[in-house]
């Protein structure tokens, strides 16, 4: 574990909950954006974005932002009472960042779309890109589009991201539970996006009530390697042997991917503050490091912590 | 220069509290489109049920068939409505309102608003497409999700569809909402007329801007874009209202009118419209949600009359 939110006296008001960390790499630091909880008018979570700086070996912080990076939307758009996840991402010295925006509904708990916003002050705060969402619901996607994780490479942006496949209820416990897979999109520009539809694209491993999320790419060589992590659709909150863990897959097309938990090369502390769960994984490379950054036990109600690529 | 329409009113031809033998049909019948058939005018239209506990509705579509010859004369009205409510969690979950549709080929294409719940407003709209492979009876939907969903500048509530074809080409006239604002407490959505095109009905480019100036306040709200083509030119019939206290008839819905030569480029002038509210009668407060069809060498206007078609709509015949 490398950040407690409980054991830092951040300006805004955040002891709990450091969800989703997500890095941009400068010059001599690591900034790390991760979502954060604070209460509305009503008493209710709402999340937020903050960051944390680290150094380069992630051994010491060295500052934390003043405030939240980016507002909430206004009333009745869809990052209304959240945004979580949120990915930073640099090209060409542009920062910009894909944000997973939330809002409250009256069946289901909530609904979620992808917003984009533009840094341009080096990431310290973000402007959104218009009020509505730039990758939302379609015909074969019907809702609870988010997560979204982005690399850009020769003129191609290439986004992986989840989609939700039905909401049903869950009769054990009386309330709505939802199904979600991990989809693709491509895009010349990085604002309008191509769904490839590609239905499946990460096989299931645990039936097809298997919820993935937040998948996080990185190329090496001609290898394309995914970390997501995934869960069952039902009991899964306390119930540790359902919750989420991390899955992973690789793929050298982009297209075909080939689902490998055994080679993750991470797993479970006997017992810590990740012995129960993992989930919301990062990955990113440091000069010539590469770093895993995830969340633990609570779906990272206790903060985040990192771990290092032995060679 | 185009002379201003003029309207002749028929008078109200369906009000739907005189319906007494179908549960989904107990108050309203809004947004009313047609198809016309060889010896009837199928009028589509929106309805409710009567309210739940907490006085919430839910909105279905359904048909009244009129005789073609007389308006008056009702064949017959859906025993059931023309597209069951959307699974738990989807866009039209709540509602299917309002619906325009088309006829394809052997196919009838309804384009629909979709009504979901929220917490902080009221409910959000999505369009969404159904299809009827039994001469527009009854309608199954495409898919669990919408055709036309939220984008930069079109954040929330995408609906009051109107579907055309001109020169080959298919044209989805329709409103995006531009803010909620607060009225007395009470979220009021704010919406203007865009526009989409598609070469098959199903893969739409948004033309991204808003086709219809404002007249009455900046945050007026527009609806039901109805288009048509006629003497070298396309005319849009629409309705638009105030943003607050709009269900005082002062401030409640009139129909507008714009024209264009190449459907981008618009128009206003309300002057033109040529119809307003009757002095007394089921359309005396306001009109609203007209459609514009032309039968037998004839133009018709349907339109809603006072409180958006709780008591029905009534029809108008061009005086050329």
């Amino acid at each position: 574990m490398i950040f407690n939110p409980s054991e830092h006296g951040l300006e805004f008001d955040c002891s709990d909950f450091a969800q989703s960390p997500q890095t941009l790499v400068f010059e001599d630091f690591v900034r790390v954006y991760f979502s954060t909880r604070k209460r509305d008018s009503g008493g209710q979570y709402v999340s937020v974005v903050v960051f944390v700086d680290f150094d380069k070996e992630f051994k010491h912080i060295i500052n934390y932002s003043k405030d939240e990076v980016i507002p909430l939307g206004q009333i009745g758009t869809f990052d209304e009472h959240g945004i979580f996840p949120f990915h930073p991402l640099r090209v060409n010295d542009h920062i910009m960042a894909y944000t997973c925006g939330w809002s409250r509904r009256i069946s289901v708990p909530v609904e979620t779309s992808t917003g984009l916003a533009i840094s341009n002050d080096g990431g310290i705060t973000f402007t959104k890109y218009g009020n509505g969402p730039i990758l939302t619901s379609s015909l074969s996607e019907p809702f609870l589009v988010g997560d979204s994780f982005v690399i850009y490479e020769e003129g191609t942006y290439h986004m992986w991201y989840i989609y939700g496949k039905k909401w049903f209820l869950d009769t054990e416990f009386n309330i709505p539970e939802r199904v979600y897979k991990i989809g693709y999109a491509y895009s010349g520009d990085g604002i309008n996006w191509k769904k490839s539809n590609l239905k499946g694209l990460i096989p299931d491993l645990i039936g097809e009530n298997e919820c993935q999320a937040l998948p996080t790419v990185i190329k090496i060589g001609n290898t394309y390697h995914m970390y997501f992590c995934y869960r069952n659709a039902t009991d899964f909150r306390m119930n540790f042997n359902r919750s989420y863990r991390l899955g992973y897959a690789y793929t050298e097309d982009i297209n075909n991917w080939i689902r490998d938990d055994k080679s993750s090369g991470i797993e479970f502390s006997e017992s810590d503050w990740d012995s129960q769960m993992m989930c919301y994984p990062h990955i990113c490379k440091v000069d010539d490091q590469i770093f895993l950054l995830y969340n633990g036990n609570m779906f990272g109600k206790l903060g985040f912590g990192l771990a290092e690529l032995s060679e | 220069m185009i002379a201003p329409f003029k309207w002749q009113k028929l008078g109200q031809v369906f009000n739907p509290t005189e319906i007494k033998d179908r549960a989904f049909l107990k108050e309203f019948a809004q947004a009313p489109s047609t198809i016309i058939f060889d010896d009837f005018v199928r009028v589509y239209f929106s309805c409710r049920p009567a309210p739940d506990a907490n006085s919430q509705y839910i909105n279905y579509s359904a048909f009244v068939d009129f005789d073609r010859s007389n308006f008056f004369s009702i064949l017959r009205v859906s025993e059931t409505p023309i597209l069951e409510l959307g699974d738990l969690g989807t866009f039209d979950e709540f509602g299917t309102y309002p619906v325009s549709v088309i006829k394809v080929g052997n196919e009838f294409f309804a384009y629909y608003g979709g009504w979901t719940r929220c917490y902080s407003v009221p409910f959000n709209v999505n369009i969404g497409i159904a299809i009827s492979r039994d001469d527009g009876k009854s309608f199954t939907r495409i898919g669990d999700g919408p055709v036309l969903s939220y984008t930069k500048d079109e954040p929330f509530i995408l609906s009051s569809p109107k579907i055309r074809i001109f020169n080959g080409k298919f044209y989805l006239f329709y409103i995006a909402g531009k803010k909620w604002i607060i009225d007395e407490d009470k979220p009021e959505p704010v919406y203007r007329i865009r526009m989409a095109v598609s070469e098959d009905g199903n893969n739409w480019t948004k033309i991204e801007r808003d086709l219809i100036s404002v007249v009455i306040e900046e945050d007026e709200a527009q609806a039901s874009p109805d288009v048509f083509f006629m003497n070298g030119l396309f005319h849009m019939f629409f309705c638009y209202r105030h943003s607050k206290n709009y269900r005082n008839g002062e401030r409640g819905y009139r129909i507008g009118y714009a024209s264009s030569r190449d459907l981008f480029n618009w128009k206003r002038d309300d002057l033109k419209a040529g119809i307003s509210v009757s002095t007394v009668g089921w359309d005396s407060e306001s009109i609203s949600y007209p459609h514009i069809f032309t039968m037998d060498g004839n133009i018709y206007m349907i339109y809603l009359g006072n409180q958006v078609g709780k008591f029905g709509f009534g029809i108008a015949k061009l005086v050329m």
